[in-house]
């Protein structure tokens, strides 16, 4: 105990040695929270879509006027604006200055008077899946809204939609969380991985070898004072999220504080053994910004879901300590979660630090004695 | 031909580099397959628990009907009444959808209607996930009374007819694939030019260098060269990996393609030289370059639609080649589209080049007189 209390008192003067990696440190997750806070961002509105009303109508100018008087959609009159408006909106649909062509056809108002079903004609650009299928949406919930003063079909059967968790469904309230996660974990790796591989450069490493200390304490005790440096980082972003965006905090700030303690403790792991393994400082940061960074973005549901993912990228997905934390995460934050929720995530980030911490041990034990 | 040398010098150079060189060769192929299987953002195989506590046949075969979807997974389908919202906020299902009998009341008393009542839970953390969701669900509804309506002589007032252009099966793939080829040419091209004169510096072999008799712009020509064809190489191999192995269409000429990468290719080994003489150690140049990197990924509008970044990152947007090059392949690939709708594009990216090589070059003559 009162070897490892020495190490980690000298990894701490290391720390302190060093304020301009400190302010890095500090710093740069506040960028990065701007950058990505400010730059991923689903929610779509105003969406361009031009309109030709060939039945120039009173109930065609209805639905017109739907389409205006609402925020989904920025409504062009192609018929107004170009002689020619079909090959118009064809045009603007390729450059990709319109997303949506809506053409009420000319017998639209009496298929209307005599109950007949009217058709409108929508076409989408499809390029990027995501949008075309909220744009699709918009469109049906515009059509809804319009077909609710004639006898409807919808009336047969009542559906009451009710979203929970983030009833404006904002979808900073699904990014914001999840960058918690991604800079924790870049930010812990970074800081242990660069802490071993310092010393390999700077020959002080031997120094460590000859010392009475054992492996697994050296290890041990070079995590430690990164717990705190980990954890101040973490509460600064933690307040930006909640301040600067404005991400309610639902759940336990002491359950929160748990879970990011195993997390930050998984990443500093993570770190050691990259730390372990590479020889010096420069492939130390490469490897762990590549580690952390793509599979924590790619494989952990952050952005893309995962249970649309093939099988094998959904067993890879496991062994991304991101995943589990980022159901934890959006949980006790978003949605109120508790304790009992997570025991499963919270086991595997323990099991997770376990491996990474023995593994790192015993590569380092074996560096040593390939030394001596 | 001094040039020839010096490239050829940059070529030996980058391959002694022995620990990096998998990553030049293996990596494109292994990032477009991976990242092509995993930037698929449609929604499939969403987990959800149903309570059904309707005696309806109307429900059994909705639920049925969600069952057979692809889009959905259901859990687990409960017959009495149960807290659904634990479930969510565990995350282990994303919707749960409960079935009712509303009574009527009618002269001779209460009898159930003959649709059920259907409440939807939705977890809403993901707003994307859940909208696309709901309208799928709304979408199953829909099919189930059109399928039913005949037997009750009713009609829809009106019906939209959709149609999709450009991607009609509305695979994220078509338009992700041709944005990760663009990714190809960005990633590693920055990464090994930013440190190809700072390790020079470091290694104090620039010198050498200086002391020949290159011209400054030989030098750094001589720098930019390789990289530009190894990062053209990988470029085509996305190109290979997203019309074979992906199946993506190319409905436009893929010369154009050729042209924008090459002016792309030009803004982007000028910014990363630029990198490489303003930082000292190799160190700083990967972490700049780095950061670069996610900055320019971030606001080229390859994940995320770019058209809702608030007013001051519009202006980063404006002059990110990575965003200029990712409109004009994926008008090329999707849309088929001739010059005509992206000589715009073009012209700003090539403005854009002429600006960053300039600023480059300046500094890099400075930097060769100190």
């Amino acid at each position: 105990m009162k070897r490892i209390k020495a190490v980690i008192i000298k990894e701490f003067a290391h720390i302190l040695r060093d304020p301009t990696s400190l302010t890095i440190v500090f710093m740069m997750p506040v960028l990065m929270m701007f950058i990505f806070g400010y730059s991923i961002n689903f929610d779509l509105e105003n969406v361009e879509a031009g309109i030709i009303d060939l039945s120039d109508s009173e109930p065609s100018q209805n639905l017109v006027k739907k389409y205006v008087n609402n925020n989904y959609f920025t409504i062009t009159d192609l018929k107004a604006d170009y002689p020619s408006p079909i090959d118009a909106g064809e045009r603007l649909l390729k450059s990709g200055k319109l997303k949506e062509i809506i053409i009420i056809p000319a017998d639209f108002a009496s298929d209307i008077k005599t109950q007949k079903t009217a058709e409108i004609g929508v076409i989408i650009d499809g390029s990027d899946s995501n949008i075309a299928n909220l744009v699709y949406q918009y469109n049906e919930r515009i059509i809804m809204d319009f077909t609710s003063q004639f006898r409807n079909i919808d009336d047969i059967l009542k559906i009451h939609t009710k979203v929970l968790f983030n009833p404006e469904v904002k979808s900073a309230f699904f990014f914001i969380p999840g960058l918690i996660a991604i800079l924790l974990v870049m930010i812990s790796a970074l800081l242990t991985s660069l802490s071993i591989s310092r010393e390999k450069e700077t020959g002080s490493i031997d120094l460590l070898f000859i010392s009475p200390l054992k492996s697994p304490e050296i290890i041990i005790g070079k995590t430690i004072p990164y717990i705190f440096v980990s954890l101040i980082a973490g509460g600064i972003i933690l307040l930006f999220a909640r301040f600067w965006f404005g991400v309610p905090i639902q759940g336990n700030l002491f359950v929160l504080l748990l879970f990011s303690l195993l997390y930050i403790l998984t990443s500093l792991s993570l770190g050691i053994l990259i730390s372990t393994i590479a020889p010096s400082q420069k492939i130390a940061m490469f490897a762990t910004l590549l580690i952390t960074l793509l599979p924590s973005i790619m494989l952990s549901g952050f952005i893309f879901p995962l249970e649309s993912m093939p099988l094998p990228l959904q067993v890879v997905s496991r062994i991304v300590p991101a995943t589990y934390f980022l159901k934890i995460i959006r949980g006790v934050v978003v949605k109120g979660a508790e304790l009992r929720h997570f025991v499963a995530e919270g086991t595997a980030l323990v099991i997770f630090t376990a491996v990474l911490l023995t593994v790192a041990s015993i590569k380092f034990s074996r560096n040593r004695k390939r030394v001596k | 031909m001094r040039l020839r040398y010096l490239v050829k010098k940059e070529f030996i150079e980058i391959f002694r580099q022995k620990e990096l060189l998998p990553m030049l060769f293996i990596s494109p192929m292994l990032m477009i397959i991976i990242l092509g299987y995993v930037v698929q953002t449609d929604i499939e195989n969403l987990p959800v628990n149903i309570v059904n506590l309707s005696r309806n046949k109307a429900a059994y075969r909705i639920i049925n009907r969600i069952e057979r979807s692809p889009l959905f997974v259901v859990k687990n389908v409960y017959n009495e009444p149960r807290d659904m919202v634990d479930a969510l906020k565990s995350g282990k299902v994303k919707a749960a959808i409960i079935f009712r009998d509303p009574l009527e009341s009618t002269p001779g008393g209460k009898v159930p209607v003959p649709y059920p009542e259907i409440q939807v839970l939705m977890d809403g953390v993901d707003s994307n996930t859940s909208a696309v969701a709901a309208g799928y669900f709304n979408g199953i509804l829909k099919n189930y009374i059109l399928s039913d309506v005949g037997k009750l002589g009713m009609s829809m007032p009106v019906e939209v007819k959709t149609l999709i252009r450009f991607n009609p099966e509305l695979k994220s793939i078509n338009y992700m694939g041709p944005g990760i080829v663009a990714l190809l040419l960005t990633i590693l091209t920055l990464f090994f030019t930013s440190i190809s004169i700072v390790r020079e510096k470091e290694q104090q072999t620039m010198d050498t260098l200086l002391i020949s008799r290159l011209t400054t712009l030989e030098i750094y020509i001589g720098k930019a060269v390789p990289m530009g064809v190894i990062g053209f190489i990988h470029m085509t191999i996305g190109v290979a990996v997203v019309m074979f192995w992906f199946r993506i269409p190319v409905r436009g000429n893929l010369l154009y393609l050729v042209l924008a990468a090459v002016i792309f290719l030009c803004t982007i080994l000028s910014y990363a030289l630029l990198i490489s003489t303003l930082v000292s150690t190799q160190q700083q140049a990967l972490f700049f370059a780095w950061f670069s990197m996610i900055t320019f990924i971030l606001l080229s509008g390859l994940f995320t639609p770019t058209e809702n970044v608030p007013g001051w990152l519009q202006f980063i947007v404006k002059v990110n080649p990575l965003a200029y090059l990712i409109k004009v392949i994926r008008e090329i690939f999707l849309k088929g589209n001739g010059i005509e709708y992206f000589y715009r594009d073009l012209l700003s990216l090539a403005v854009i080049a002429v600006v960053i090589m300039g600023v480059s070059l300046l500094n890099f003559k400075r930097f060769i007189a100190k």
